[in-house]
């Protein structure tokens, strides 16, 4: 912050008022900037963006608006409540699994598809979460992990609907399977693209909204400390229930936006170390602010897309996952999206310290 | 239905596997009750010692018991140096954390492994053991030497873990730093060593779990990294504390997975059979809620 | 949190990879880390007949083609690209295509329709390929036969899925999981003594399609059929075996349809557990047919297992394509990790497709030049197949649909059986006999 010019006070206290004063206005200016910034890029993203890429990056970044949301769910479990979920990739599948059904079944249109692959993956992730709920938090990652390997078996065998009929929508016969429809306004990827991502804003501002709630105070009451969260009258049981819930809710919407983005779904998509991966990608990207969910997407989706496209080989990431699982938990909790912005100013720093000391300005001179 | 008859193969074949799972599931149990670290890398440190010795064997023409020595060795110094510079980092931290870190050692390794030993071209490596190939009959069926080591291995270290743990004095130290670890280093106990002694013993663990994996089951790296699950599933349902109840479910999810195979309208899912159990376990043994004084999560 | 630890979390993060990156460097320069498999070059075959100027290097416009292979851990088929690539080097170094080089846009995909449609498109918009030709993967076929009709490609691909042999804009230098099945049913079906055929399989999207049209070749002898399906990757290779030695019985066949490793992992089982010689007989289809599984397997399966094969086997052919073929590996191929094998042969045999094709070409290498010229080719001799490749205006393509039986004979796999074409009790193979006017 820069040092500002004082008056002489009149009254004892009025200095330091109006000091205040101005740091308020000065961080309201500086919140006011990022909205900016933040419309301008949504803005990018939504109209000049798709139209500009290449179809195998509008493919790619559909990929990382889909995982942005995903990624999103899980942030807020790990870094709001403090539950760590070693299954989201299966909960994904579910919501995959249910969207392509409905959308083969019926003709509903796609939003409505959207909102019942959302309800029916938040109901199952209730499910599955209420009696895990009881346990202390390692049980808990390690049931989570145990239910997504249970899933990925049943999925092999059960497979996803390709247009089949009975229960599971799955022909194994098919010589011509056909592709999962997308909403009719978003038929071709570069519309399809700028539709998830209007989606992921919703999705987005679903979660900013509970964050900024009271769900989202119990949270931050809870992650604290539990004993102080029950002393003060929170319900922790429903709150982590809640939590599973938004998280089980958007993670069900993403899988959606996968069934209509990918058109073919696979078992062999959704394995074990899926779930991991997205883990290590969210811890590296940043649990404790929502801007880390889509630098965990960049990294798990943008990033092998790049590669490939370099000829690197994709095994290269998973040694680079692990590393960055092993750095945030040791050096930097609050991963990538709080890390980068401090090693960029501190490179500034670095860098303007020659000038500064060229120019020396004043006795407060640079040092903060 | 297979008749009895038919079943019993698939019995002895459930107990050897049982017995592999229940090496690494009382070997994380011992590391977790010392040092608060459950090791998901387990597997992943077994599955490349087993790739090195195949090399070692395949590439570098070293006779095998060299190749099993330096897969031992290797797993165990690898385990030792994570957690004396990692274990210290994060001694403080949640379980969880803690957990999640040796899964950040699991990937690095799974993609070192990846990098290193390609599988492009339908390369398909297998280990064998010596044992292999001899056996005896009982009845109708030939057990080879490698599940009965398998077998006797798993049961051999439920023994002498529990006698380690009770008698010796770094086994007491090892309880006691479960118990508390401030009150153990104010008693004098050499913590670093107590911690190196339980994270090598681990190694060495992984190092022997590799090796007999490799030949029961295959030389994959992704196979036998997550084959710990199973694993770990028996130590969920010791609940991280009884080696006896970590030996038993072991045996029990190696022989009931087994078993299904042959049953033919559930054989598919009889992948499942660690999830099932561990998650019915759990549920049934966790009892009351209870509340953390301590902040949660990372 | 005190300054020294996030310096020293940092640094210990850049010595691990550090550490990493020098290992791998050790490694791969310790000669070759994944595979013991070394290519011997039986003579000093020159590569120089590959092109039509032997010595002169192709220095004209380049003719882009793309190809998508499958790279994950445990399933790889990027050696068939590779090789492809390999042969194409030959190619441009001795001439190329009327003086023009061919430039190979080798993609990789990871069992994801997201990465290979993503990869389809590349080459479209990106690279803008006049052909596509080398494409092996589990989905591909799948996911992008619509867009590769709508933008008029006749692609050349190794398949696997059902849609690589059921759409007009694909056509196989290999016969596929449902037919080479077939094969190796038919053949052990012939073997006198056995009255019952179990089918086992990987439990990957496609099983019904894969395993139906063996009931009917069954039915020819009237034998049963019990058709099972195991996860993958497996992990209790002893259980499968034995489950599947008692549901065959003393006379009955196995047959089994895997990739090369869990293929292996069930047949050293059976090796191990001495359950081997209980069955009548055993069969595999074609991807069983390398020397790695010939050459990890003991003399039990010596005339015990039956692979089908639907690539001429390499060592007891001396002609000179086969020469050619080992040449290129060895003087261009030091990406194709796993030699000589059926995934180079694969490669290999596209290649020579393409090239065959561009040959033909009159005019301008347009992508619709071409692709008419790929759909021309007709009854062309491979060198490397039983019987001369056509592409063809068809609805669908199985021209790969005559095959050899090989077994195992201590170490390397023989010729037990020649060219027999595949059986048309399989409706699908009837209605590409019709189509194709036999």
């Amino acid at each position: 912050m820069a040092t500002t010019e004082v008056q002489a006070p009149e009254a004892p206290g009025d200095g330091a008022l109006q000091r205040q004063a101005l740091r308020l206005r000065q961080l309201d200016t500086r919140a006011r900037v990022r909205a900016v910034v933040v419309v301008v890029l949504l803005a990018f993203c939504l109209f000049p963006m798709p139209s500009i890429l290449s179809l195998y990056y509008v493919g790619a970044m559909t990929q990382v608006t889909v995982y942005a949301i995903v990624a999103l769910g899980l942030g807020v479990l790990v870094g709001r409540v403090g539950l760590v979920s070693l299954g989201q990739a299966a909960v994904l599948a579910m919501g995959a699994w249910v969207a392509a059904r409905v959308l083969f079944a019926t003709s509903l249109p796609y939003p409505l598809v959207l909102l019942i692959a959302g309800l029916v993956t938040m109901v199952l992730g209730t499910l599955v979460g209420l009696p895990a709920l009881r346990m202390r938090g390692l049980y808990l990652a390690l049931i989570t992990l145990m239910l997504a390997g249970a899933i990925s078996v049943v999925l092999a065998t059960t497979n996803f609907p390709n247009g089949g009929g009975g229960f599971l929508g799955y022909n194994g016969n098919a010589v011509h399977t056909p592709p999962i429809r997308r909403p009719g306004i978003a038929n071709s990827d570069p519309a399809f693209l700028r539709y998830s991502i209007v989606v992921a804003i919703l999705m987005f501002l679903f979660v900013v909204w509970h964050l900024r709630t009271r769900p989202g105070r119990a949270w931050a009451a809870i992650r604290q400390s539990e004993a102080s969260a029950v002393a003060a009258g929170i319900n922790i049981v429903r709150y982590k229930l809640w939590a599973f819930a938004l998280a089980s809710f958007v993670t069900g919407v993403a899988g959606g936006l996968l069934a209509g983005a990918d058109r073919y779904l696979y078992s062999i998509d959704f394995q074990t170390q899926d779930s991991i991966t997205l883990l290590a990608v969210v811890l590296m990207g940043g649990i404790y602010s929502i801007w880390g969910a889509v630098i965990a997407a960049l990294l798990l989706q943008l990033l092998p897309q790049l590669l490939n496209s370099w000829g690197v080989s994709p095994y290269w990431l998973t040694v680079l996952f692990g590393v960055g699982v092993l750095q945030v938990l040791t050096t930097a909790p609050a991963g990538i999206v709080d890390q980068m912005p401090r090693d960029l100013a501190r490179l500034g720093r670095l860098l303007a310290r020659p000038f500064r000391q060229a120019h020396p300005t004043g006795p407060a001179g640079g040092a903060q | 239905m297979p008749s009895w008859q038919n079943f019993q193969p698939f019995l002895v074949i459930g107990l050897a596997l049982g017995g592999v799972y229940a090496l690494s599931g009382v070997g994380m149990v011992v590391l977790y009750r010392a040092t608060g670290v459950l090791n998901l890398s387990f597997g992943a440190v077994g599955a490349m010692g087993a790739l090195i010795a195949w090399q070692a064997i395949n590439s570098w023409g070293l006779p095998q018991g060299i190749a099993w020595l330096i897969c031992v060795a290797f797993a165990a110094v690898l385990t030792t140096l994570y957690g004396l510079v990692f274990g210290a980092a994060l001694a403080k931290r949640d379980p969880v954390v803690k957990a999640v870190a040796t899964l950040g050692l699991a990937l690095i390794l799974l993609g070192v492994m990846d990098l290193l030993w390609t599988t492009s071209g339908g390369a398909s490596r297998s280990l064998t053991l010596p044992t292999d190939s001899s056996g005896f009959q009982i009845s109708s069926l030939t057990v080879d030497w490698t599940q009965v080591i398998s077998l006797g291995l798993g049961v051999a270290l439920t023994f002498f873990t529990a006698i380690f743990l009770r008698v010796t004095r770094l086994g007491t130290a090892m309880r006691a730093m479960a118990n508390d670890r401030e009150i153990t280093a104010m008693l004098g106990v050499p913590v670093t060593r107590v911690l190196a002694a339980a994270w090598f013993g681990c190694g060495v663990l992984a190092g022997v779990a590799g090796l007999l994996l490799a030949d029961l089951v295959a030389l994959d790296a992704t196979t036998l990294t997550f084959l710990v699950i199973s694993s770990l599933a028996a130590a969920l349902i010791g609940q991280l504390r009884s080696i006896a109840v970590t030996f038993i479910a072991a045996i029990v999810i190696g022989v009931v997975d087994s078993m299904i195979t042959p049953i033919n309208s559930i054989t598919n899912y009889r992948d499942m059979t660690p999830f099932v159990l561990a998650v019915i376990a759990l549920l049934v043994l966790s009892g009351r809620s209870t509340v953390s004084l301590e902040r949660g999560g990372i | 949190m005190s300054k020294h630890v996030p310096l020293l979390g940092r640094s210990i993060a850049v010595l691990a990879v550090t550490i990493g990156a020098i290992a791998a460097v050790v490694f791969s320069t310790s000669g070759g880390v994944a595979s013991a498999h070394k290519v011997v070059a039986r003579t000093a075959s020159s590569t120089s007949s590959c092109g039509p100027k032997p010595g002169h290097k192709a220095t004209g416009k380049p003719i882009p083609v793309g190809a998508i292979d499958t790279k994950v851990p445990g399933t790889d088929f990027s050696d068939i690209e590779n090789m492809e690539g390999a042969y194409f080097a030959c190619v441009n170094a001795n001439g190329g295509v009327k003086g023009h080089p061919i430039k190979l846009y080798a993609l990789t995909e990871q069992i994801t329709p997201a990465s290979v449609s993503a990869d389809a498109k590349k080459l479209v918009q990106t690279d803008h390929v006049v052909a596509v030709s080398g494409s092996s993967s589990i989905i591909e076929c799948s996911v992008d036969y619509k867009y590769w009709q709508q933008q008029g490609y006749k692609v050349i691909a190794d398949g696997i899925a059902p849609e690589c042999y059921s759409t007009p804009n694909y056509a196989d230098a290999n016969m596929g999981p449902r037919f080479s099945s077939d094969g190796a049913a038919q053949y052990v079906e012939s073997i006198p003594g056995v009255k019952k055929i179990v089918f086992d399989q990987s439990n990957v999207p496609g099983t019904a399609y894969n395993e139906g049209g063996i009931p009917p070749i069954a039915k020819l002898k009237g034998l049963p059929v019990q058709a099972d399906t195991d996860n993958v990757p497996i992990s209790n290779g002893d259980s499968v075996a034995e489950r599947l030695v008692q549901e065959a019985g003393s006379t009955g066949a196995v047959v089994l349809n895997f990739t090369p490793p869990e293929a292996l992992i069930i047949l050293q089982a059976a090796q191990k557990l001495g359950i081997a010689a209980n069955v009548k007989a055993w069969a595999c289809s074609t991807p069983c047919d390398t020397d790695f599984l010939a050459s990890s397997l003991g003399s039990v399966w010596n005339n015990k297992l039956f692979v089908n094969a639907e690539l001429t086997p390499p060592d007891p052919t001396h002609t000179p394509t086969m020469n050619l073929y080992e040449a290129i590996l060895k003087q261009y191929g030091k990406d194709v990790s796993g030699g000589i094998g059926s995934f180079s042969q694969m490669g290999f045999v596209d290649g020579e497709i393409l090239v065959h094709a561009l040959n033909n070409v009159k005019g301008a290498y347009t992508k619709k030049a071409v692709n008419k010229a790929i759909e021309n080719v007709h009854q062309f001799n491979t060198g490397m197949l039983c019987a001369p490749w056509t592409y063809g205006p068809y609805k669908l393509h199985i021209a790969n649909h005559i095959d050899y039986t090989v077994t195992p004979n201590n170490g390397k796999m023989v010729i037990k059986q020649g060219c027999t074409k595949i059986s048309a009790a399989d409706p699908l193979m009837e209605a590409y006999y019709k189509a194709i006017g036999q």
